[in-house]
């Protein structure tokens, strides 16, 4: 029997090396994606017209954001997908592990023509914006919102939502409205505990965001602008402020190409395309973000809308943006700030 | 024969894997906005003993122990009926409303009492949705049909007889309950009682879609540090804790519920 063992466990370990990653198709260019609405856009828009022009098909990694994160990490030196898709800040934890090839920007020559805003760095580039700003139903909070500072009203007490998962957009305008920023964010923690009250619930996903406005359970919202403009199509009457005393605190999503990527080539191509003229136009129209490309067509009824920049003075005017790298770093320090002195009842 | 024990070997194994990295993980120093991390530190035990962290262990053992409770008080009259039912109808009608909820996944069933908790269906005299209440009430009927399952497994073990003979002997029905029913189906309640207050420990998203971001539990803490703040050193630290107390706590549980009365 003893002889055996071996044989077993090698046979064993054979089988566990077959259920390896899913096959792919040997040229295909992988791309790494939230799911959803996002990877059917970023399919529908990108990847068809990239494989019509190029011929090389493409295939999608889809995940969160930290999941993604995490398998890109353990895959590090040679990466299961060839491009990505991710948050700006969080960006920045793939670049300080090496996880990012530097851009080749002479094959990017659409690059070129993008606002200076999307370029966030030698390794990864924008391909949309938004903003998170103040949304409301007017069906149900009678009062006009339509500054930051509405939302310390006491006749909002109990009425307002907003995500836990990253406070930095209310941390950074209550800090903004005491003479500070994001780097010297403390200036506004006086402020914020003045909002402690006025919360009803806070929000982990975009999904429980959607959900408490529609419910009326948080019928003011500090939320995604793509969010907001989703549920007007579905007919939920909220109202995007734009708002007069701080900017909207802009997000933007960047691709970047993995480190040790054996189609460089190919994903330089994609984001290429990604950033052209025509394809923001149609990102513009499917996410309802605003585009990189400020020549980018934009439908008549998002023209001027919050998170929509279509010139350098509206990137400066209408949204702030945080410094990644300071984003990145203190986002676990706001965190344990905000559940300790906000969050907690 | 020991051929036979070789898958159950791999899993042990896998899991030994999986926790050692969990205990790596958590000895190694966090380096805010990055994913290196820096040498051995016990830092992040110290870190994940701050007040609002230990709240949220406090909160789970409170949620859980009455979780428990509850769910024994409410299942035991259910189960009770269901083994003792002449009634098939009854006794089917019981059966196909305690499994329901496990055709219903737990998002939807949970999403459904943001519904009912809400004012938007009823309008509740105290606000129940985003409370501790809220939670309780979700974590209950996550656990009820459970319960209900392995309690009339027990006590449909214990034969009438002894019930009837306790009665003929001028037993009223509630001493008759007391004083064989109960005892009898203590198997049943130890079980029972262990499986609800074990998994309601780790629960996860019930307190995340009741709660509303202010009833943490100790799997949203380490969600909240691991993939929020980036900080996989404290979420591993703060699991490692939570890991040590649920097993301290499953075996005082565990020896009270075996300890007879002499």
């Amino acid at each position: 029997m003893r002889s055996r063992m071996p044989v077993a466990v090698l046979a064993a370990l054979l089988t566990l090396s077959l259920l390896g990653p899913p096959a792919r198709a040997q040229n295909a260019l992988v791309v790494s994606v939230w799911g959803g609405n996002w990877k059917d856009t970023v399919e529908k828009v990108i990847g068809k017209a990239f494989t019509a022009r190029t011929g090389i098909p493409v295939e999608y990694e889809v995940g969160g954001t930290i999941d993604r994160l995490a398998k890109a990490r353990v895959a590090k030196g040679s990466p299961l997908v060839d491009l990505n898709f991710t948050t700006t800040h969080v960006a920045r934890l793939y670049i300080s592990d090496g996880l990012y090839a530097k851009l080749d920007m002479a094959r990017l020559p659409n690059a070129r023509e993008v606002a200076r805003e999307a370029l966030r760095s030698d390794f990864h580039i924008g391909s949309w914006a938004y903003v998170y700003t103040v949304v409301y139903r007017p069906d149900l909070v009678k009062e006009e919102i339509t500054t930051w500072a509405d939302l310390w009203k006491p006749s909002l007490r109990g009425k307002i939502a907003m995500p836990d998962f990253d406070p930095s957009h209310i941390i950074t305008i209550a800090a903004l409205m005491e003479g500070g920023n994001e780097v010297t964010w403390q200036k506004g923690e006086a402020r914020l505990r003045q909002l402690k009250d006025s919360v009803a619930a806070f929000y982990s996903t975009d999904a429980q965001s959607q959900d408490l406005m529609k419910t009326g359970q948080g019928p003011v919202q500090v939320m995604l602008s793509v969010n907001a403009y989703h549920l007007q199509e579905q007919g939920i009457p909220v109202k995007v402020v734009q708002p007069a005393d701080y900017p909207g605190i802009v997000g933007i999503d960047t691709m970047a190409v993995m480190a040790g990527s054996k189609k460089a080539d190919a994903a330089h191509q994609f984001i290429n395309l990604a950033l052209s003229r025509e394809i923001q136009a149609e990102l513009v129209k499917a996410l309802r973000a605003g585009p990189v490309h400020p020549g980018a067509a934009v439908p008549a009824n998002l023209k001027g809308q919050p998170g929509i920049f279509l010139s350098a003075a509206e990137w400066k005017a209408r949204g702030y943006i945080m410094n990644d790298e300071a984003r990145a770093k203190n986002l676990p320090a706001w965190r344990e700030w905000f559940t300790a002195n906000i969050v907690k009842k | 024969m020991r051929l036979l024990l070789l898958p159950a070997v791999v899993v042990l194994a896998v899991f030994a894997a999986a926790l050692a990295a969990l205990f790596r993980w958590s000895v190694l120093e966090f380096v805010p906005g990055s994913l290196q991390t820096g040498g051995l530190t016990l830092g992040n035990f110290r870190a994940v003993l701050a007040p609002h962290y230990l709240g949220a262990i406090r909160d789970t053992v409170v949620l859980s122990a009455l979780t428990t409770v509850l769910t024994l008080a409410g299942a035991y009259p259910v189960a009770y009926v269901l083994a003792r039912t002449p009634s098939r109808r009854v006794r089917s009608a019981l059966l196909v409303l305690t499994l329901a909820p496990f055709f219903t996944g737990a998002i939807v069933r949970t999403y459904a009492w943001v519904l009912v908790l809400g004012n938007t269906v009823i309008d509740w005299p105290v606000p129940l949705l985003f409370t501790e209440r809220g939670v309780l009430v979700g974590l209950v009927h996550f656990s009820m049909p459970t319960m209900i399952l392995v309690l009339a497994a027990a006590l449909s073990h214990i034969d009438p007889v002894y019930e009837r003979a306790a009665a003929s002997l001028g037993a009223s029905p509630a001493r008759v309950f007391r004083r064989v029913t109960l005892p009898l189906s203590m198997p049943g309640v130890v079980s029972g009682g262990l499986i609800v207050f074990a998994w309601t420990l780790s629960a996860f998203p019930t307190p995340e879609l009741l709660g509303g971001g202010r009833v943490k539990m100790i799997a949203n803490v380490v969600k909240d540090l691991g993939l929020d703040s980036f900080n996989w050193p404290g979420a591993a630290a703060f699991a490692m804790l939570a890991l040590a107390l649920t097993l301290a706590l499953l075996t005082v549980a565990g020896r009270l519920a075996r300890a007879r009365p002499s």
